[in-house]
């Protein structure tokens, strides 16, 4: 099975097969990435951004680098400019959130989409990208380009805000 | 309701706890915390998003292939085969609209106005197969790349 990076070789040289192939295996992360940055708005026009700049810079990939880095740096980034662009309003974006688990578990779900919206831009990309999308903190670090300490007291910042918002909530 | 948090989850806000040097002091209610965010949900279907990004990556991927330059050349002397023949054409008619005009006019204003005339189409000629391997370039590429940035 070919790696990434031999995958986005053969994008530079304009191969289908092999964007189909990246697609499948990044759909799933990268669209849940791009859900919850922007608590459900205009994932479709992210997404389809993020992929666009993947062929058009294929050629400029470095050999060196991880693919999948790569990828969510370029859409972390996309998400950084959509936010300063269009500021997320939390309340309506999680209000429109789909539930199909039933109505206790949409409440719940409106309620974490909300706390998570609320989080300033730097600590909701660390707890995104350490917390639903397992990457180590080093390589969370790679992705947000930024020292491994950064990310691990901007991981604690999260996480003492999210206890702050529970506790009020109860 | 209980909500599953999974394990792989559970271990990064665990590890956290560990190593992280406040936590240790003021302990947070990372079970609570893990819950919580285990409830959000994502309404989007993947495969469907992938497909219609692959419809707009189709005309980017193209202007990735590297151009065939031998179709170039090729298109490029399947165009010039008809050339003699047009030029010869072209030579004949202004030498005809020459001997005509001679007859009616003084000589040195036919060959001025025959001479401009040529002198036109063969800039026209040069400037059409000029373009002509550009043409067949882009062909190759589908078309024009759109302007980037948003």
């Amino acid at each position: 099975m070919a790696s990434d990076e031999e995958l986005i070789d053969a994008v530079a040289r304009g191969d289908e097969p092999a964007v189909r192939e990246l697609l499948r295996r990044y759909e799933r992360p990268l669209s849940h990435f791009i859900y919850r940055y922007t608590a459900g708005r205009d994932v479709e026009d992210l997404y389809q951004e993020t992929w666009v700049r993947v062929v058009r810079a294929a050629r400029r990939f470095e050999p060196g680098k991880r693919f999948s880095t790569w990828l969510f740096q370029i859409a972390v980034n996309l998400c950084r400019d959509w936010y300063r662009r269009a500021p997320p309003e939390a309340s309506q974006a999680a209000d429109d959130l789909p539930g199909p688990a039933g109505l206790e578990r949409t409440e719940a779900a409106i309620d974490a989409a909300r706390l998570l919206a609320q989080l300033p831009p730097p600590q909701r990309e660390v707890l995104m990208l350490r917390y639903f999308h397992d990457l180590t903190a080093d390589e969370t670090a790679a992705v947000l380009e930024c020292p491994t300490g950064t990310v691990k007291s901007r991981l604690h910042e999260a996480l003492a805000r999210l206890a702050a918002s529970v506790k009020e909530e109860r | 309701m209980t909500i599953a948090v999974p394990e792989g989850r559970a271990a990064v806000l665990a590890a956290h706890a560990e190593e992280c040097v406040q936590c240790r002091a003021a302990p947070l209610p990372t079970d609570r915390i893990a819950m919580l965010l285990s409830a959000t949900e994502v309404g989007v279907e993947p495969a469907v998003l992938s497909a219609r990004a692959l419809a707009r990556l189709r005309r980017e991927l193209r202007v990735n292939r590297p151009v065939a330059y031998g179709a170039v050349a090729g298109g490029l002397l399947r165009a010039l085969l008809p050339l003699p023949a047009v030029a010869a054409v072209d030579a004949y008619m202004l030498w005809l609209a020459y001997s005509y005009g001679a007859t009616l006019l003084p000589r040195p204003l036919v060959a001025y106005w025959v001479w401009s005339y040529a002198a036109v189409l063969v800039l026209l000629f040069a400037l059409t197969y000029a373009a002509l391997p550009l043409f067949l370039v882009r062909q190759q590429s589908g078309c024009a790349r759109p302007e980037r940035g948003r």
